[in-house]
């Protein structure tokens, strides 16, 4: 009986090759798109999940009072951990580690590289235990000088040669050995580097490391529980920890906590001490979506199934009336869509292979299919199984419902059937609709983002790293001065840290009027001459540093916008104001600018000058001059200051195109499968319009015969289809308004959600659904009236 | 009123050409009560469908009302046949969505005729096939026979000239049959509307004054009726 089920089920399809086609087309985008988001989510689900202990594994966070705010940072003092470890039982390891703002200059000869590296404790590797391919996890960090590499650093320093034992000059400064070389990392984990040091190095390189107190914060921690430790408990220990250390920092809260490590990449958004979301939201959403648009490729199916119900019933009746029982007429149905969705998936397979390095290039991520691993084969083959069941079900139910006596003598499927059809497209459209209303949004935020006065000019704007020869001021200086006279800049400043990330904050800054309860928190940032002018940034009051005035470059300081009206100075330019009790003149007011975050209101920051611990060096090239120049230019005479660093420069406008990561991979997501359901979607009603077209083929041939025009007909068809699609206009809008409102709230800065958007997707889905049904409706009113009415 | 010369239909299969109507030329005045018959297949209703315009012949010249119906555009024919032809069905063909007074309804729609009137004209219908009472009944809630007169009802309400009838009883017994025979001989003789219908049945054809019998589409016969 299977057999002869399934070789009756290949021969329709192969018989009704369009439908087939289209059904097995629209399963297949449905498929793909699903399969592809699912990837995704489990990508991101997988972050941090490989280690094979993770659930011991913590990371310390601190609540702290920030401007008002309950601020969580996962910053600790460098002395938490060895007192937790002495003081609060349950913790097998803990390690403190240090990330680094940009990169070291690491050098083997010839080889010389910026690299990311990581200041850790020894129990560090015992905690995530790496695969070592060389050296053991013992000894590797055991002296000051180790050097732990990643197999692709070590490739990069020493090429095929084992390295252990090896040197390599640290910051052109140090002779470093190698004493370890472990496997690449993952990408989906959440601590990356590409070089280990142990924190024995740090503490010698920065003297103040030691004698740091529990009020700085620098650091990041992590914790390996026992296996019977309750982190509950320790959290609960945890809590005052800090504060009974050092009582003037309750006013600041300090309170640490232990957060899972492998919760950190999807939950990083902090409200009130408490987590709230964060990474999790969108993958959740593309969850969603994924669900959607199967959901819509399935309905799909239902719909076209039907669809052909009229073709189908006489072979119901038939096999009814020879004494086939339901059950293996549903049975047939069923196999008919397994069959379909098998295909589907085989299509939809061989799309995501071949989509997948765009897909990857597109969210700059790295998605692989683990064909070994179990859980995606499950998901393929469940996924096929509640495809074909979903589909299959109703068409089997309702095509299997026939009386024979009653399909034989031409009976044409009921109405009951259609209002439940027409609720599954408007259901569809629906879905559809809100993505489109969604995209666009989504889409007219990013713009809105992207053109919105940034304060400064990103453009023809490069930085790089002081270091080397660099860090002796005079020399940045000579530097400075040779560039502007070759023409290749105009302005040059130094500044504290790279220029679009974040920077040192301060509690300690006050001013005329600070209540004595305000614990503001400040950014800080060091500059030199020429600030605003080599980012050109607008003065606002006063004037900018300047070499002119001795007193600028101990005791003058500029603030922007933000700070001043922190500070609620009426006449800001020549008011004193105190950091760490040094009384400091306020000499200029800067607009705001925003480098660092787009979208947040300005954070209010003082500027000193300071080249000696500035970071970067900030350069405005020359407009009249070709880029390609100016750049080579900058590259010859770093060269010859500074020979044994690679040049490396980079553009402002880069960094900045980083910060709408997020936004642009929400926008493409929701643009791309957005425009495939609305695509289904239209499959599904081309499917309802065949149904209609032939459920009333009778109807309007009659109306034909006594005398409607084609227009007549055309209108009397679209009209219903049309009906259906305000329906779902009318459900997916005030549901689309509601979700995008509270996605926008998270910004300062928004678009208003006006009526354009809706009126666009409103007259968008209306269009593409009277062109779809119109194809059908056209070819059924121009039809013959005779043929229909010929034979009953 | 209507002129055919020449009428032929073939369908072409493979080169094969097979007719269904040869040579077909007549000539049908207003007034006459025609019945076409011959045997199933002979093309019949061929013939019915040529003149009521719903199919095309492959050959040949069909005038109607001194009007050139093969080089006509499909619009103009709508037109034409929107205001003088009225259809009756052997399976009556009403639209099982509405109810009677709709479906009477449905062709004074097409013809733009304003709903006063409409009203009046329905009305005027139900009364005189005596259905003022089913009027807000489905067809399926009808007899055959009934059904059959909300067919003929449908085809009078527009007011044709000339009503096209294939097999109006095909689907009847024989009292409700008659029936429908008085009402179109009533019609042809009261109101002078051509009726041209397909019928299988020597006594049906007895009510006209005309017989047209086809075989293998060809004319064989063309008499009148004598009473």
């Amino acid at each position: 009986m299977f057999k002869l089920n399934l070789k009756i089920a290949l021969r329709n399809l192969w018989k009704n090759k369009g439908f087939s086609l289209i059904n097995i087309g629209g399963l297949a985008i449905g498929l793909t798109c699903s399969l592809m988001l699912l990837l995704y989510v489990n990508y991101e689900w997988s972050f941090d999940k490989q280690l094979k202990n993770f659930d011991k594994i913590y990371l310390a966070k601190l609540n702290l009072k920030f401007n008002g705010n309950i601020a969580t940072t996962g910053a600790v003092p460098y002395k938490l951990t060895g007192a937790v470890m002495e003081e609060i039982p349950g913790i097998k390891r803990a390690s403190r580690f240090y990330v680094h703002h940009g990169s070291k200059l690491f050098s083997k000869g010839e080889n010389k590289f910026k690299l990311k590296s990581l200041y850790v404790d020894p129990s560090f590797i015992q905690i995530l235990r790496y695969n070592f391919l060389y050296g053991n996890e013992g000894s590797a960090l055991s002296k000051p000088n180790s050097l732990i590499l990643t197999a692709s650093t070590a490739k990069k320093l020493f090429g095929t040669e084992n390295p252990i034992g090896k040197s390599v000059k640290w910051d052109n400064l140090k002779e470093l050995q190698v004493t370890g070389v472990i496997e690449d990392l993952p990408k989906n984990q959440s601590i990356q580097f590409e070089i280990l040091q142990p924190w024995a190095f740090f503490e010698q390189i920065d003297s103040s490391v030691k004698t740091s107190g529990w009020g700085s914060i620098d650091c990041a921690a992590l914790f390996e529980l026992k296996d019977n430790a309750s982190v509950e408990q320790i959290n609960g220990l945890l809590k005052n920890f800090v504060v009974n250390k050092e009582p003037e920092l309750k006013s600041y809260i300090y309170e640490p906590f232990l957060f899972p490590l492998s919760k950190i990449h999807l939950y990083s958004q902090f409200e009130n001490g408490k987590v709230v979301g964060g990474g999790i939201d969108q993958v959740k959403l593309f969850a969603f979506l994924a669900l959607c648009v199967l959901l819509v490729a399935c309905i799909n199916y239902m719909n076209l199934s039907t669809a052909r119900s009229e073709k189908r019933a006489r072979e119901v009746g038939v096999r009814k009336a020879l004494g086939s029982s339901r059950q293996t007429i549903m049975g047939q149905f069923i196999l008919e869509s397994l069959m379909l969705s098998l295909f589907s998936m085989m299509i939809a397979f061989a799309l995501v292979e071949v989509s997948l390095p765009y897909f990857n290039n597109l969210l700059a991520v790295t998605i692989e299919i683990n064909y070994s691993s179990y859980l995606f084969w499950t998901v393929i083959i469940g996924l096929i199984l509640i495809t074909g069941l979903l589909a299959g079900s109703y068409p089997a139910f309702y095509l299997s419902s026939f009386i024979p006596v009653k399909v034989l003598k031409g009976f044409k499927g009921s109405i009951g059937t259609l209002s439940f059809r027409r609720a599954l497209v408007v259901l569809q459209f629906s879905l559809s609709v809100c993505m489109i209303i969604s995209a666009i949004v989504v889409y007219n935020q990013i713009q809105f983002l992207k053109n919105r006065p940034l304060g400064f000019d990103q453009n023809n704007m490069v930085q790089l790293d002081l270091e080397g020869a660099f860090k002796d001021p005079s020399k940045t200086e000579i530097f400075k001065k040779e560039l502007l006279q070759a023409g290749a800049i105009v302005a040059a400043s130094e500044f504290a840290s790279p220029f679009t990330e974040g920077g040192t904050i301060t509690g300690d800054v006050s001013w005329p009027g600070k209540p004595a309860t305000d614990r503001s928190i400040i950014n800080y940032r060091s500059t030199g001459f020429a600030f605003t002018n080599t980012i050109g940034a607008k003065v606002l009051a006063g004037r900018d540093f300047s070499p002119q005035f001795s007193a600028d470059t101990n005791t003058s300081v500029l603030l922007n916008e933000s700070a001043v009206k922190l500070m609620n100075l009426k006449k800001p330019v020549g008011t004193i104001i105190h950091w760490d009790n040094e009384p400091l003149k306020i000499v200029g007011v800067i607009q705001d600018y925003f480098s660092e975050r787009l979208g947040k209101i300005g954070e209010p920051t003082l500027f000193y000058y300071n080249v000696k611990t500035s970071g970067v060096l900030l350069l405005r090239l020359n407009p009249n001059q070709s880029l390609t120049t100016s750049i080579e230019q900058i590259k010859r005479s770093t060269q010859k200051f500074n020979s044994a660093y690679p040049a490396e420069i980079t553009f402002v406008s880069e960094g900045m195109q980083t910060k709408l990561q997020s936004e642009r991979l929400l926008s493409i997501l929701s643009n791309v499968f957005g425009g495939f359901a609305i695509f289904i979607s239209c499959l599904g009603l081309l499917g309802l319009a065949l149904y209609m077209a032939e459920q009333r083929s009778k109807e309007i041939s009659i109306r034909k015969v006594l005398g409607a025009g084609l227009s007549d007909i055309l209108v009397l068809l679209n009209k219903d289809f049309m009906k259906l699609v305000v329906i779902a206009n009318v459900i997916a809008i005030p549901i689309a308004y509601i979700l995008m409102t509270n996605w926008l709230k998270k910004y300062d800065y928004k678009i208003d959600v006006n009526y354009l958007p809706f009126l666009l997707a409103v007259v968008a889905s209306i269009l593409i659904a009277l062109l779809t049904v119109s194809l059908q409706t056209f070819k059924v009113a121009k039809a013959n009236a005779v043929d229909a009415l010929k034979y009953e | 009123m209507i002129e055919l010369k020449n009428i032929e239909k073939y369908y072409a299969n493979k080169g094969v050409k097979s007719y269904i109507l040869r040579h077909v030329t007549t000539s049908i005045k207003q007034g006459e009560f025609v019945s076409i018959m011959g045997p199933s297949g002979a093309g019949k209703s061929t013939l019915l469908n040529i003149l009521g315009m719903l199919e095309e012949a492959t050959y040949g010249e069909y005038h109607f009302m001194g009007e050139d119906v093969t080089a006509m555009n499909e619009r103009k024919r709508i037109e034409l046949y929107r205001n003088h032809i009225g259809f009756v069905f052997q399976a009556y063909h009403l639209i099982d969505e509405m109810t009677v007074a709709e479906n009477i309804e449905a062709p004074l729609l097409y013809k733009k005729i304003p709903g006063a009137e409409r009203k009046s004209r329905i009305a005027d219908v139900l009364d005189r096939f005596n259905m003022v009472a089913k009027k807000d009944l489905f067809p399926n809630q009808l007899s055959g026979g009934q059904q059959q007169l909300v067919g003929i009802a449908r085809a009078l309400v527009a007011q044709p000239s000339i009503i096209l009838a294939d097999e109006p009883t095909g689907n009847l017994q024989s009292a409700q049959s008659e029936q429908i025979m008085d009402l179109f001989r009533k019609l042809n003789q009261e109101e002078n509307i051509t009726i041209l219908q397909v019928t299988h049945s020597e006594k049906n054809a007895q009510f006209g004054n005309r017989i047209l019998t086809i075989e293998d589409g060809v004319i064989k016969e063309d008499v009148s009726v004598s009473k």
